[in-house]
């Protein structure tokens, strides 16, 4: 099967791509997906599926993902070796291929102790930086872990993480290098409210050349509340929300705060498109995604050569 | 000096808490007392405390030197923390934690060993009698 | 060595319940040091298990003994007649001394009395930190003698995970960032090209391949 990603080609074509996030329901309802795929459609160029995120049971990530792709809209199948090990992994990437999915994103997982599993076995078996060569070995050499030969080869766009607001702060300049020796084509972010620190790692970045060798598309998700930042700032890991951003969403009433969270937004992706090595945006708006088409159209992103599947 | 069923409080002490003879004390203090010195209290181990109590003391008090005033440095705190375990056991045991107590004394009070341990025995008889007495109790009328 | 941690005194009291004449058997290896299965913490349990019985009402006679090894058979030779004379053993060994024992024993129950916990060191007193996994294939060479297996939340081979903030784990704010550990010491040993590397998975047929493992010695033998 051979089908190309879409994410990949607006990418090569040099555009300015942006995506979103889909989270999969807490059941098995369908119309949940396509209402999602729905309100993103032709707004962004492909939406990540996320998997079990934050280690809570929710709809597969692949049967997602194949309801987003029914709905007319790219998805990005997401990965986590929390909960799989080398053999369900490849054979997933193999069912995806075969589903049409082009596009996928290498992930560790949030550990399980944060979820509704706590007692569940963290498998880990392999690192997202093995799973993303793994995954390139299947699509370069039709060859799977240990060699053995595919009888046809999976095409995937693959996909890695970056948290630049991790510690400690020269490594994640060295393991996105690794990702990237590894495979990866391209990279989302973790949300960016620290600009003056994103810059920091992208200057690193682009110094040792390896936004010519990834696209990388910067991670953003509106606040809707100052609690939710506040809740983000102090409990959810790896995330780095500067006070001043905290202090100007308490700044407003509650009923203007999602549209206080969208301005925010908004100057970033003003701020973001400025920065050398950015090749797009990742807008993770977490059950929100109706934000997605008002920060898409005010941010000038409509007419940018891009469009779905 | 034995713990019999008559005793109602047993006391491990540091012996730079108070200078008296045991002996004497334990005169002074009568059958309702059982008085053990040890050479600091550092050296306590929770299985002083579960025999005190297996052997029919109702509580068990141990008297340090106040905080930062132990010659061995630490043997106060560590002790301390070695009741403060061995109160949990005594809940898992259903005897309750709250028979086993740590007093730390001041100076002053270091000179009143008949007057600190007299406050102990009538924490002690607040307390009431152990729960293995009581259940000795009701098999010997069965 | 092996750590473990004693069961709360109800689980062990619904084991050994309906036996006459139990068996209280420490070991005094790993689970001494660890304090949780020597011949201190027998007296204790045996302590605190008759006065918890005498309380409902009655239970088992308990007996102590505590041997040098229970994972090793020779000095289970020791339990040998007072595991006979008793109906059932209440082991304060690791949950290879229970199994050596009970190995020896078709017609008695033998019950742990611990939950083994890891392999790992005494760090300062009263306190064990988990550091090895046992994965039959040593890469402490690579990560600067700090086991990224043994110590880091996600077992990863090329971490650190996103969730690593100021040196420590997304898990626990107390616990350190294994890889930040890695990376500090490798830093300091000048040796930080080491992680440009992209480590291949574990091997996990070392540990797990075929089930137990065993290793056996010609020479050592008798």
């Amino acid at each position: 099967m051979k089908k190309e990603s879409n994410l990949q080609k607006i990418l090569k074509e040099g555009h300015f791509a942006v995506t979103a996030e889909a989270g999969p329901p807490r059941g098995c309802d369908p119309e949940i997906m396509y209402k999602k795929a729905g309100i993103l459609k032709g707004y962004v160029d492909a939406v990540n599926v996320t998997d079990n995120q934050t280690a809570i049971v929710r709809m597969s990530s692949l049967a997602a993902c194949s309801l987003v792709q029914q709905s007319g809209v790219e998805p990005i199948l997401q990965m986590v070796v929390r909960d799989r090990n080398r053999i369900a992994l490849q054979s997933d990437v193999l069912g995806a291929a075969a589903l049409g999915i082009t596009n996928m994103m290498c992930l560790s997982g949030d550990h399980q102790c944060f979820g509704n599993q706590p007692g569940a076995m963290g498998v880990f078996d392999l690192d997202s930086i093995q799973l993303i060569a793994a995954v390139k070995k299947m699509r370069d050499e039709s060859k799977i872990l240990g060699g053995d030969e595919l009888t046809s080869a999976p095409q995937m766009f693959i996909g890695a993480a970056a948290n630049p607001f991790a510690d400690p702060l020269p490594f994640r300049v060295t393991r996105l290098a690794k990702k990237v020796k590894a495979g990866a084509g391209f990279i989302q972010t973790q949300c960016i409210y620290n600009l003056a620190r994103f810059k920091e790692f992208m200057k690193m970045v682009t110094d040792q050349g390896l936004d010519r060798k990834v696209y990388i598309l910067a991670g953003i998700t509106p606040l809707k509340s100052a609690g939710m930042a506040k809740y983000m700032a102090r409990k959810v890991a790896g995330m780095d929300i500067p006070e001043e951003i905290i202090r100007r969403m308490e700044g407003v009433p509650k009923a203007d705060q999602p549209k206080e969270g969208i301005s925010i937004c908004l100057e970033t992706i003003a701020a973001l498109k400025k920065i050398s090595g950015v090749s797009g945006i990742h807008i993770m708006a977490i059950e929100w995604e109706e934000a997605v088409p008002e920060i898409v159209s005010a941010a000038g992103l409509m007419n940018r050569g891009a469009g779905s599947v | 000096m034995r713990i019999t069923p008559e005793t109602k409080l047993t006391v491990f002490y540091c012996q730079n808490c108070f200078k008296e003879d045991s002996r004497i004390l334990e005169a002074q203090m009568g059958s309702e007392v059982a008085l053990y010195p040890i050479a600091c209290s550092g050296r306590l181990d929770p299985l002083f405390i579960l025999r005190a109590m297996e052997q029919g003391s109702d509580a068990v008090c141990l008297f340090v030197c106040d905080e930062g005033m132990c010659r061995y440095f630490e043997g106060n705190r560590r002790a301390s923390k070695r009741v403060a375990y061995t109160r949990t056991l005594l809940d898992e045991i259903g005897i309750g934690g709250d028979r086993a107590f740590v007093r730390f004394l001041t100076e002053s009070e270091k000179a009143k060993p008949v007057k600190m341990i007299a406050e102990a025995l009538a924490n002690a008889r607040k307390l009431g009698p152990s729960p293995l007495k009581s259940a000795s109790a009701k098999r010997r009328k069965k | 060595m092996i750590t473990a941690t004693r069961k709360s005194l109800d689980e062990i009291k619904n084991m050994i319940r309906p036996y006459t004449r139990v068996l209280v058997a420490g070991c005094g290896s790993c689970v001494a040091e660890c304090a949780a299965g020597g011949e201190k913490e027998v007296a204790q349990l045996v302590s605190a298990l008759s006065m918890a019985f005498k309380i409902e009402g009655g239970g088992p006679s308990l007996t102590e003994v505590t041997v040098d090894r229970q994972c090793v058979n020779i000095f289970l030779d020791e339990l040998e007649d007072p595991t006979r004379s008793h109906d059932a053993v209440l082991s304060l060994a690791c949950g290879a001394g229970v199994q050596a024992l009970a190995e020896r024993h078709a017609d008695r129950n033998i019950f742990p009395a611990l939950d083994t916990q890891f392999l790992g060191q005494t760090k300062s007193p009263g306190l064990w930190l988990e550091n090895c996994l046992g994965c039959g294939q040593c890469k402490l060479f690579y990560f600067g003698a700090i086991c990224p297996l043994g110590r880091c939340a996600k077992q990863l081979f090329n971490g650190p995970c996103g969730g690593s903030q100021n040196g420590k784990c997304e898990t626990d704010s107390e616990k350190p960032c294994a890889w930040q550990l890695i990376i500090d010491r490798l830093d300091g040993l000048g040796a930080l090209n080491r992680l440009e590397e992209i480590y291949e998975p574990c091997d996990w047929s070392l540990k797990q391949g075929r089930g137990p493992r065993k290793i056996e010695r010609e020479d050592q033998q008798s």
